[in-house]
């Protein structure tokens, strides 16, 4: 709801989900999907090469995406042990 | 085609919104970028958000040490975000990307609120205006979010 109002504001965004499905059941414009439990979206705890890895492809599918509602899924992935 | 109108669906199908999009127009080097994440991320000095339902929103200044960022949400497990506020919010990668010049720069300010939820009229049609004229002010170019 909130990066559709963004993006009526002129603001181009992507989100970074870890339920894909309820991003494309809400109207997402973009979204890129990591292998992430929720709560982890940008990658593991101290993991700075993953969350780097995950930013820099929402970031380059920001500008990638062309077609309205795309979802990239992304092969990184993170099983946080519970 | 013969359209009759007026025919419902017996069983329950999900409507998805008709389709938004405000396309690119610079390369990212040009750009200047903003988080915002629906995880409840704030300031440790400012007000934690209502677990129970939340449609405010924090500003988080760009020079805010990550270590005075914390999170209020109660909807998922903080767990992973309580260890390390990149997990959801990652400002220490965003600030690495524009020091090797990935991108222009990032926002003087980003944003956090508490997604999941609440009410969803009022993120609609409040919050989520809000945080997009805000955004816009502040001449934001693109907007990385993490929520869902």
């Amino acid at each position: 709801m909130v990066q559709r109002a963004i993006e009526k504001a002129g603001i181009p965004t992507i989100i970074v989900a870890a339920l894909p499905p309820v991003v494309r059941q809400t109207g997402t414009p973009r979204a890129v999907a990591p292998l992430v439990p929720m709560g982890a979206n940008m990658g593991a705890p101290h993991n700075v090469e993953q969350q780097t890895q995950i930013l820099t492809a929402a970031l380059e599918n920001l500008v990638g995406i062309q077609t309205p509602g795309k979802i990239v899924p992304l092969p990184y992935e993170y099983i946080a042990k519970i | 085609m013969t359209i009759v109108k007026g025919l419902q669906s017996e069983i329950f199908v999900p409507i998805t919104p008709p389709s938004v999009f405000t396309p690119v127009t610079k390369p990212l080097k040009d750009m200047v970028i903003a988080l915002a994440t629906a995880a409840g991320v704030h300031c440790k000095s400012d007000k934690r958000f209502n677990l129970a339902g939340d449609f405010t929103w924090r500003k988080i200044p760009d020079k805010t040490p990550s270590d005075d960022l914390m999170v209020s949400h109660g909807g998922y497990d903080n767990s992973d975000v309580n260890k390390d506020i990149n997990c959801m919010f990652a400002i220490d990668r965003l600030h690495e990307l524009a020091k090797k010049g990935f991108i222009k720069g990032c926002a003087p300010t980003h944003v956090g609120f508490m997604g999941g939820g609440g009410d969803v009229e009022k993120f609609t049609n409040e919050t989520g205006p809000e945080i997009g004229e805000f955004l816009k002010s502040e001449g934001v170019d693109g907007v990385v979010m993490s929520a869902g």
